[in-house]
């Protein structure tokens, strides 16, 4: 298979192409991800796909921007480690846990609705401290928008966009914290398009943000994801998945790391949106399953 | 350092003049600040010593508040005061005797949020002059399990520390970023500076190491023993 990004334009089912042959995985995944998005009524859909055990590339509609919701939380754990690889900040500093943040329109302050971010273990702690690594690994695990708004505070907006240039990584526009209500009324959302999660997550997986140890540190904590409702799902159990996920009502992302044993591993970004009345379904997890039969050549249901 | 090590170690009183030069540059002892009004305030110069976090923990400053709690920073605090010994300025145990005071009304326990206690001259929250810097405020996040974010609660505790004293000060819902979000209640007594009795303002007079080492929790504690040990015995 060679890389390439299929267009909406483009969306009729293909000829298949003879059995057995490399068009022929290609095409009948292709096939497979439009009868998903249809299936599911999917607005939009964007897949980016590369595995570094066959150097196998695929994609569709990659360069697309979506509503990040919380994949966002990736590029603001790379700027962390960024600073923390630079030794301008520890791991082990503490940091005050506050809700009450500064909106990026106007500056109007606003506080997070706790009742709907489910992180006890980080409001638990209001008044109190949590040190820099637990609060990223909360922001990553149970996806924490309070934890994530602190760590946001810690680093800087600048300097998580600062690190997405330095590792040359398109595709990923990081404007605020979440829950800016402010600024989402205003238009200004954070962004994210397949090929860019891809890239970020493949340069963890390589070892190459930062250090060696830095992206160690970063699979550790994605390794811990406790929402698995995304790629791991359309996975056999004993596979391990390094990976973030964000969910809004119109937006169900999922991108990861995926480890299989005996081989080296995967990296796959899948982004949905559809409309709100819809309901986010199945549709990730199903293009995960088609994905990973694709590479397994078997019969995983 | 052993439990025993703690309770003879009592609390050093230092001028700030007398530290290192990385400490006098980020407690800035004596210098001239400008509050939020223009206002200009003299930074105070005497400061309780601690040697340790265990010495923070055990020394009490009233019966329900401990030394540490009003060195609660993280890390917009310098990075230099994180490290033991650390310095709180000596207005603190004021702070501490009305916040008895406030418990006591409240009838329940008070918290300080972190960053709400003392706050060094070269604390990132520390812009304008603030009694955080005089050791003289503190920033209240929970009384009892009440959380504090409601208009309504801060206010009710904002009239109940009135209440307590005409010294306390307290700041309206939404002080810092104008309107609508705040999360604590904001209480000082001004700009206070404590100068303990056992110290010379004469810098002169004689060097630092010879200088009283005791606190008032070392006097205190010798005052109890002598109302309570048989003389001779010690």
């Amino acid at each position: 298979m060679a890389a390439r990004a299929h267009h909406k334009s483009e969306e009729r089912l293909p000829v298949p192409p003879p059995k057995d042959s490399v068009a022929s995985s290609e095409v009948s995944l292709y096939r497979n991800v439009l009868k998903i998005k249809q299936e599911h009524e999917l607005e939009d859909l964007g897949i980016s796909f590369f595995d570094a055990e066959s150097t196998i590339q695929w994609s569709y509609n990659a360069d697309h921007y979506f509503h990040a919701a919380s994949t966002m939380k990736l590029a603001v754990l790379l700027g962390v480690f960024r600073q923390v690889d630079r030794g301008e900040l520890a791991l082990d500093a503490p940091v005050h846990v506050r809700n009450r943040f500064t909106s990026i329109v106007n500056q109007e302050p606003f506080m997070l609705d706790l009742g709907r971010d489910a992180d006890p273990d980080v409001y638990g702690h209001l008044g109190k401290t949590l040190s820099v690594r637990e609060l990223s690994y909360w922001m990553i695990t149970k996806s924490s928008n309070l934890a994530t708004n602190l760590l946001v505070e810690v680093v800087g907006i600048p300097t998580i966009q600062l690190a997405l240039d330095e590792l040359e990584i398109d595709g990923i526009r990081v404007l605020r914290g979440v829950e800016d209500q402010r600024a989402f009324e205003a238009g200004l959302n954070n962004e994210v398009t397949a090929n860019g999660l891809l890239k970020l997550l493949r340069l963890v997986a390589d070892g190459k943000a930062y250090s060696q140890k830095a992206c160690d540190e970063m699979l550790s904590i994605m390794l811990d994801q406790q929402y698995r409702s995304g790629i791991p799902a359309g996975l056999p159990k004993e596979v391990r998945v390094a990976h973030k996920t964000g969910n809004i009502s119109t937006v169900h992302h999922d991108a990861g790391i995926v480890y299989i044993e005996g081989r080296k591993p995967y990296v796959l970004v899948i982004l949905t949106q559809f409309a709100a009345e819809t309901g986010r379904g199945t549709a990730v997890a199903d293009v995960s399953r088609d994905i990973f039969n694709a590479l397994a050549g078997s019969a995983y249901e | 350092m052993n439990e025993e090590d703690v309770e003879d170690q009592g609390l050093k009183v230092v001028d700030a003049f007398d530290l290192d030069d990385e400490l006098r540059a980020v407690l800035k002892p004596g210098e001239m600040v400008r509050d939020a009004q223009g206002r200009r305030h003299r930074l105070p110069r005497y400061f309780y010593e601690i040697p340790s976090h265990e010495v923070a923990l055990k020394t009490r400053l009233t019966p329900h508040f401990g030394l540490n709690e009003f060195v609660l920073a993280d890390l917009k605090e310098a990075s230099r005061l994180h490290d033991y010994p650390r310095y709180v300025p000596c207005a603190v145990r004021l702070l501490a005797f009305y916040l008895e005071q406030f418990r006591h009304a409240a009838g329940a326990s008070v918290h300080i949020a972190v960053n709400g206690g003392y706050r060094s001259p070269s604390h990132k929250l520390s812009q304008n002059a603030t009694p955080h810097m005089w050791g003289t405020a503190a920033d209240v996040y929970r009384i009892g399990s009440n959380i504090l974010k409601t208009k309504e609660a801060i206010e009710k505790y904002n009239e109940l520390a009135e209440d307590v004293s005409d010294e306390i000060h307290v700041l309206p819902y939404g002080h810092v970023t104008g309107r609508h979000a705040d999360d604590h209640v904001h209480l000082d007594l001004g700009y206070i500076t404590l100068i303990p009795r056992e110290i010379s303002e004469d810098r002169m007079e004689q060097p630092q190491e010879n200088r009283p080492r005791f606190a008032f929790e070392e006097r205190r504690r010798v005052d109890r023993r002598a109302a309570t040990v048989p003389a001779g015995e010690e």
